[in-house]
């Protein structure tokens, strides 16, 4: 089981340098946690974030299965620099999703460094988690 | 597990009828359909999985009463676990109800010294609001002076409140061999998932088994009341040849979640904290189901 509140401090730890949000949600982009300005920002970021992710996988896995490759080294990570800023999203398990928004100040080496840090940090537990779920 | 549960009490005071509404889906109108019990009647009532409750609703008509006492007495009494006896509050022979209840006392303890009793005055609802608790107290006192030496539990009930709920809650309480641990993990559960309140409740019957608590809550009777409606929900939704599975209830300063959780229980959970999101109670939820199984198993 996971304590929301911990994984809140853990997200918000990450915050900070002109990262405005941090999310932890499910494959489905549901929020489990997170660390933003408003609830609504975080929502919304979730729910694009997930999409993004889901449609990169498909074509990925697409891919590898056209080249005759296997499916095991699929996505691991995105990064997206977009208008207003920045976006970084890993999948620390199966069924989980990190994903961090930066504004435009924030260095793409600084943010991945980041993003695989929260990643790693939260993979233990979140597997441990994955493997209770049916 | 097979547990022997003896229903007992005068004809006409709703044994019967308060067996069919808390196992057999009646709604209270639908017991009026009910006649007199002839001799006893069995059920098996599957529990929790390995727990069975061998009920017996001993009809209550004087005839089948000397009966019990006598040619059967052996059959009947032997090796129960626990004894429901049934008063009808609005009783004209009180003096009589008491003879047999005695009776059976010292078949009790003749033959299943360890047995459990609860005595349900019921009918509750047939007295008037003002005299109620004046009237139990009175009967209680009476009845805990009559059965000495035995250690008894009262309560008042009705069918048409969630009284009933709460005395058959207290008496399935007392028969589940596991609950101390079962109590413990749930609370371990609600203090994990920051919880003001886990409550377990059993699939078919809805009766609460357990629950934990972070706050204190004004409303004693609540499970009680929540059972009632959830049932009644149930009952709405196989109707339309549905099952409900689990339901978010959300209101302005809490969000309730009710849920499947084991194959017998349902589990809800219900949380103010805002800053939690509903998916992580969900999947918290979810990742307690297989501990919750294992603990069920034998």
């Amino acid at each position: 089981m996971l304590k929301p509140k911990v994984i809140s401090q853990v997200l918000r730890q990450a915050s900070t340098n002109g990262i405005n949000a941090a999310l932890l949600m499910n494959a489905g982009g549901s929020l489990l946690a997170f660390a933003a300005p408003s609830d609504r920002e975080a929502r919304i970021y979730a729910a694009i974030a997930a999409n993004l992710w889901s449609t990169y996988l498909k074509s990925s896995n697409s891919d590898a299965a056209f080249r005759n490759e296997k499916q095991e080294d699929d996505l691991r990570l995105l990064i997206l620099p977009c208008e207003e800023g920045v976006v970084a999203i890993a999948a620390p398990s199966i069924t989980m999703l990190v994903c961090l928004v930066g504004d435009k100040s924030v260095d793409l080496g600084m943010l991945k460094a980041k993003i695989e840090a929260v990643s790693r940090h939260l993979s233990e537990p979140l597997e441990k988690v994955a493997s209770y779920q049916q | 597990m097979k547990k022997k549960v003896l229903l007992m009490g005068k004809s006409g005071s709703g044994k019967t009828s308060m067996r069919s509404i808390i196992f057999s889906n009646y709604i209270a109108r639908d017991t009026r359909r009910l006649g007199a019990t002839i001799d006893v009647e069995h059920s098996n009532l599957k529990f929790l999985g390995n727990l069975t409750l061998n009920l017996w609703d001993c009809g209550g008509q004087e005839a089948f009463m000397e009966n019990y006492f006598a040619s059967q007495r052996d059959h009947i009494f032997k090796n129960v676990e626990v004894l429901i006896y049934v008063f009808d509050v609005e009783s004209r022979d009180v003096e009589r109800d008491m003879h047999y209840y005695q009776s059976c006392l010292e078949a009790i303890m003749a033959n299943s010294r360890e047995a459990k009793i609860f005595c349900l005055v019921h009918k509750m609802d047939l007295v008037q609001e003002h005299q109620r608790e004046k009237m139990y107290e009175e009967r209680c006192r009476e009845l805990r002076t009559r059965s000495e030496p035995l250690k008894i539990e009262t309560f008042r009930t009705s069918i048409w409140d969630e009284t009933l709920y709460a005395a058959w809650s207290t008496i399935v309480h007392a028969l589940i061999p596991n609950i101390r641990t079962l109590e413990s993990h749930l609370n371990n559960f609600c203090s994990i998932c920051d919880a003001d309140e886990v409550v377990l409740f059993e699939r078919s019957t809805f009766l609460v088994i357990a629950n934990a608590a972070r706050i204190n809550h004004i409303d004693a009777h609540r499970f009680e009341k929540i059972s009632n409606i959830i049932k009644q929900f149930n009952l709405g939704c196989s109707r339309s040849q549905t099952h409900f599975k689990s339901m978010e209830i959300k209101g302005s300063s809490f969000t309730a979640f009710i849920d499947v959780l084991t194959n017998n229980t349902y589990v809800m959970v219900v949380m103010s904290d805002p800053s939690i999101q509903p998916a992580a109670t969900l999947m918290n939820i979810n990742v307690a189901r297989k501990h919750f199984e294992k603990l069920a198993e034998p």
